[in-house]
């Protein structure tokens, strides 16, 4: 079979009518899509907001735990005194819980 | 030209939010369309499916529709990539590409049968082609060996488009060497 023959059948017309109901099934299809209610738009002020509110607790929480050693020190010293790794590992806690909380703070009305 | 200012005047209207003149677009492209589907899975319901699908799909492109190509090329290739995804999702049609058992006795009729059942293999074989040179066949014979439009409508250049014909028509030629006519077998009429 040479490139003759494959232009020859494959050039040929072949093509298929639709059925007498298709164009009716389509516009059907149509009138359900745009009945269907708009897709809710993404929440862009809101989103912004949220992520103003984490770039400055990001940022307040960098200035404030160097700031806070000595404070913090103080509180996981006795644990420190058991042992450095159970005191620093305290002192995570301790940060972590307060920054899981801080949100919750800024959101009471 | 005239079709082309309906295609217009119809998505205007469309998109100014009557709906009922997408049965124009529908009206004019159903038989392009549904013959596009057709030679992407040779199954008349599958086809229409696919159709139906694609016209949908157009139908919510509509406001990104910019007339920056044909209305034509567009539509093709919101069709193009429908029938993409819906084979890659479901797989390649499970089509046999053996020749019929022959039922005619007359001489005639069993000739334009072996002629019948040798088109409809290969056509069947290009379908079990890989994707890329499988829609390029298709694209481009459909377009009635239009170059420019039918890399327009693949979204591919015009290089790219040939050299991805030049290597599906060798690998059909591969497929098919043994639906080619034998010694033995009548000669076409017209050839």
């Amino acid at each position: 079979m040479n490139t003759e023959d494959l232009d020859r059948i494959l050039s040929s017309d072949d093509s298929l009518e639709p059925s007498a109901g298709f164009a009716g099934a389509v516009m059907g299809g149509v009138r359900r899509l745009a009945a269907e209610p708009a897709p809710l738009p993404f929440p862009w002020p809101r989103f912004s907001l949220g992520l103003v509110a984490c770039a400055t607790m990001a940022a307040a929480g960098a200035a404030l735990v160097p700031r806070a050693e000595p404070i913090l020190r103080a509180v996981v010293a006795p644990l420190a005194a058991v042992g450095p790794e159970l005191g620093w590992a305290t002192l995570a806690v301790i940060v972590s819980v307060g920054l899981a909380r801080l949100p919750g703070v800024f959101a009471r009305p | 030209m005239g079709e082309a200012c309906d295609d217009d005047a119809d998505v205007a209207r469309v998109v100014g939010g009557d709906l009922e003149a997408f049965a124009g677009i529908v009206h004019r492209w159903q038989r392009r369309l549904v013959g596009l589907a057709w030679r992407f899975c040779r199954d008349r319901a599958a086809a229409e499916d696919m159709a139906q699908e694609a016209f949908l799909k157009a139908f919510r492109s509509l406001r990104a529709y910019r007339g920056e190509s044909a209305f034509s090329t567009w539509l093709t290739a919101i069709a193009l990539n429908t029938y993409r995804s819906r084979l890659r999702a479901e797989g390649p049609a499970l089509l046999a590409i053996d020749l019929l058992p022959a039922l005619a006795v007359e001489p005639g009729a069993l000739r334009d049968l072996q002629d019948r059942e040798r088109t409809e293999a290969v056509r069947r074989a290009v379908l079990a082609l890989p994707p890329r040179y499988r829609d390029a066949l298709v694209v481009y014979y459909f377009q009635e060996r239009d170059l420019k439009e039918a890399a327009q409508i693949l979204g591919i250049a015009e290089g790219t488009l040939k050299a991805n014909l030049h290597r599906g028509r060798e690998m059909l030629r591969c497929r098919c060497a043994e639906f080619a006519p034998r010694p033995g077998d009548p000669v076409p009429e017209g050839t």
